[in-house]
């Protein structure tokens, strides 16, 4: 999260300089946390996706119509984009200086993230759920 | 690399150290290229869910989207997508030990920084040559 409080420097005077938000370690410890779900779940969405590359349409469909590939995929996916959407919001306040162009930038994230895993999950469940 | 975002004349001041006078070393390599992993899974998994939905809404979605999964461009994609997962993951691993306070040494860092590389590769090469020998 950008700063929000203000900081008159004696430096450089009054304006907006780093100042910390104290937001950092739940930062930390989100990325911690998801980073140990995502260890077993990217290695079996390695494996997944390996067995799914040069796949037919019916091998494909076959393969993630049995439940743990789908369970597997749709937890990563889920983990995954929260994990993602904060790992590039630190991307975009690093190198994102323009201050319209930042709070933009930032919630063009949020929504590319929910978008990715909203889609990646509802494709999964129309694929692998029983009818 | 984070520059004090100031107002005016008092702005123009030397940034150290910087990359161009920075010798490359592998932590640092290892960094950078964590922080790129994680960029390419985040477009990785936009692609993949292109795929995904392609592959939910039946074979003529399928035919459009195939090129993601098969094809030249998939045998590039996702094993791209299966090493940048692997490199991240182990980047994590990496991130995990030195915040144990394990391998900080000069000798340390860098063994850890190289398994990384290595790793990743092997790993998804392993993954690969495994997933192709079970059919």
């Amino acid at each position: 999260m950008a700063p929000k409080n203000t900081f008159i420097s004696g430096r450089t005077g009054r304006g907006a300089a780093y100042v910390s938000d104290a937001s950092g370690a739940s930062h930390d410890r989100f990325m911690r946390l998801t980073a140990r779900a995502l260890l077993p779940l990217g290695l079996a969405t390695a494996w997944l996706l390996a067995r799914l590359t040069g796949d037919s349409f019916e091998e494909a469909r076959a393969e993630l119509e049995r439940p743990f590939p789908a369970v597997v995929l749709i937890a990563f996916i889920a983990i995954g984009a929260a994990h993602a959407r904060l790992g590039a919001e630190s991307i975009i306040l690093d190198y994102v200086h323009d201050e319209a162009l930042k709070q933009k930038a930032l919630v063009v994230n949020t929504w590319v993230t929910r978008a990715i895993a909203l889609a990646w999950a509802f494709a999964i469940l129309l694929i692998a759920a029983p009818r | 690399m984070a520059q004090a975002e100031t107002d005016g004349a008092t702005a123009r001041r030397p940034l150290s150290p910087h990359l161009t006078v920075y010798r490359p070393m592998m932590t640092m390599a290892m960094s950078m290229a964590h922080r790129i992993s994680g960029v390419a899974l985040y477009l990785g998994a936009a692609l993949i869910a292109l795929y995904l939905l392609a592959l939910a809404f039946g074979p003529a979605w399928f035919s459009a989207f195939s090129w993601i999964g098969s094809g030249l461009f998939g045998h590039l994609i996702l094993p791209a997508f299966v090493w940048a997962l692997f490199h991240h993951l182990l980047g994590g691993i990496r991130h995990a030990l030195w915040d144990r306070g394990l391998f900080m040494d000069p000798k340390g860092r860098e063994l850890l920084a190289t398994g990384t590389l290595v790793g990743g590769l092997a790993l998804t090469v392993a993954t690969f040559v495994l997933s192709s020998l079970a059919g």
